[in-house]
């Protein structure tokens, strides 16, 4: 058989399969989807499933805020390399360009079995398909003595927002020669490489106007993504700045005192002068309301994105178990495309192709100092299998460290573009 | 007068639909509607609106030079990790589907 030929076939059996499971939709009425959460996996679905479907599926967004702040790049406002008001974006171009309805309202609850959505107002949406991408929740309880009300001494800002320029104002603000205390998540977390890449441009920071000051990270893993690269970097640019601690060496955090900012472990107590503390997390919270995920995140079928509770919800981005694809903001767009291109098919019988996911995550070290790590991934019946993949290497030389950082912002502008343009 | 503009209308129109005919000609296993589905993963990086900063602008490329350029990721010619992993999963299909799909965005 010629690929050509293996390829329609995919399509046209995803198509039978989807004619016999087409919904009920009154004569003339559009089928409907609705997404909750219009970050990088939502806004994507949302776009992709209207754009794609030329009118043919009325899409609707239900997303809490008016203004996206991508947690991408927020630890470059960090070491000031953007502006905080560059990684806000909106969604005019969705509301506009693509005819999205945009709903501006938490989602409270999903009724299943009446295929509902129920709005903080009281009011309700019906779907025919529901795409959930809500992103993460904080498990405080996760590190004995944080919680919501120490977030504000010990910003974990790790969902962009207020808790980021908190964060930064505390860092330029920290007193010479005093100790920042980073407290990186255990997995599986948003982001692997982004506790570091904080740590990298908290160093910026103190480098250019803190240079005694000292960083220390007290984590709860042995090891930690680019963790070569990155040491390398904090060796070559931060000399003597930043220790990282493993669980091993101090054999936990018993609890940390957010008052007198204190961190208890079985090496040490260590007293920070500024901090951010991390937590463990899990799926949004809707997700658990819709009854789609198995503890902390959702299991989803590999080839569709479709929750596997409930054939028709899709759940996207950090909230799914998606391994082995990291969870990031690539990885949320990737999965949004596969999901965008199944919901089509299911509603109009449109071509559904094979599943193509990829992830590439790149990370600022310091001034033009720019990594990567990303691999493709293909649908196997388990899991989002990796194909092939590369890291940066340690040693590269600095004009293609600066080509790579150049490549991010590049990729920033790509993706946010994709999202809401 | 009119005639000869009507005459070279006709010959300025055969010309370019012969001329896209043979472009197209070679995109042997092309499909415009898989080559747009493709390009979903182009567009994360390449911005499809803006101007290409640190990553250059793949819209209006010419198909030749398109299909040459992913040829020389795929056999790792070109430096770039993520361009060689990106054309390292693209076959014949995929590459002429991309450059038919390219050919049509202005
Ligand atoms: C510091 C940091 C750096 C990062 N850097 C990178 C990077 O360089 N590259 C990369 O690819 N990724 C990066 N990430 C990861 C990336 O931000 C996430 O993986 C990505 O945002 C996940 O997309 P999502 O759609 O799952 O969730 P989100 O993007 O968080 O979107 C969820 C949206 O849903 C909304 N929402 C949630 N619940 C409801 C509800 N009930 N009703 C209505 N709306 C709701 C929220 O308001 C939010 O807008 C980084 C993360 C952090 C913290």
């Amino acid at each position: 058989m010629t690929k050509m030929k293996r390829r329609t076939f995919v399509g046209l059996a995803a198509a039978t399969t989807t004619t016999l499971s087409m919904p009920s939709i009154a004569f003339g009425a559009l089928p409907r989807v609705v997404v909750i959460g219009g970050g990088a996996g939502g806004a994507t679905a949302a776009k992709y499933i209207a754009k794609d479907s030329k009118g043919a599926i009325d899409v609707t967004l239900v997303e809490a805020s008016k203004r996206y702040y991508t947690c991408f790049f927020s630890n470059l406002y960090l070491g000031d390399f953007r502006a905080y008001g560059s990684i806000g974006h909106n969604y005019y171009g969705l509301a506009v360009n693509h005819g999205v309805n945009m709903v501006h309202e938490w989602a409270l609850s999903v009724n299943n079995a009446a295929k509902k959505v129920n709005l903080g107002s009281g009011e309700s949406i019906s779907y025919d398909k529901l795409v959930i991408s809500p992103g993460i929740d904080l498990k405080f309880e996760s590190v004995n003595g944080y919680s919501a009300e120490a977030q504000s001494k010990m910003p974990h800002a790790w969902k962009s927002g207020t808790q980021v320029q908190l964060l930064k104002n505390q860092v330029k603000g920290m007193k010479k020669g005093g100790t920042f205390v980073m407290v990186p998540p255990p997995n599986p977390y948003r982001c692997p490489p982004g506790p570091y890449e904080r740590v990298s441009m908290i160093a910026h920071q103190f480098k250019k106007s803190n240079p005694t000051a000292k960083i220390v990270i007290l984590d709860p893993k042995n090891k930690f993504s680019k963790q070569g690269l990155f040491m390398e970097g904090w060796q070559k640019h931060y000399p003597g700045m930043i220790e990282w601690i493993s669980a091993e060496t101090h054999g936990g955090i018993k609890k940390i005192n957010a008052a007198t900012m204190e961190f208890e472990t079985d090496l040490d107590t260590f007293k920070a002068d500024a901090a951010s503390v991390v937590p463990a997390q899990r799926a949004g919270r809707i997700a658990m309301n819709a009854g789609v995920n198995n503890g902390d995140w959702c299991p989803i079928v590999p080839a569709s994105m479709q929750a596997q509770a409930d054939e028709n919800i899709y759940v996207l981005g950090d909230a799914s178990i998606a391994k082995s694809m990291p969870k990031s903001g690539f990885s949320a767009n990737s999965q949004a495309k596969v999901a965008a291109n199944h919901i089509r098919g299911s509603l109009t019988g449109s071509k559904v192709f094979t599943p193509r996911f990829a992830n590439t995550c790149w990370s600022l070290v310091a001034t033009n100092d720019g990594i990567k790590v990303g691999a493709n991934y293909k649908a196997t019946d388990e899991k989002i299998d990796k194909t092939s993949g590369f890291i940066s290497k340690t040693g590269e030389d600095s004009n293609l460290r600066k080509a790579t950082y150049e490549e991010s912002i590049g990729w920033y502008s790509g993706i946010t573009s994709d999202m809401f343009s | 007068m009119k005639y000869h503009f009507i005459l070279l209308s006709i010959v300025v129109c055969f010309f370019l639909i012969n001329k896209s005919y043979a472009d197209q000609k070679q995109l042997v296993g092309a499909d415009a509607d898989y080559g747009e589905h493709l390009f979903g993963e182009c567009v994360t990086c390449h911005n499809s609106t803006g101007l290409g900063q640190g990553i250059p602008k793949i819209t209006g490329m010419k198909t030749s030079q398109f299909i040459t350029k992913i040829l020389a990721y795929k056999t790792k010619e070109k430096e770039n990790a993520v361009m060689q992993m990106v054309a390292e999963r693209l076959g014949e299909e995929e590459i002429n589907s991309l450059a038919l799909y390219l050919s049509k965005l202005k």
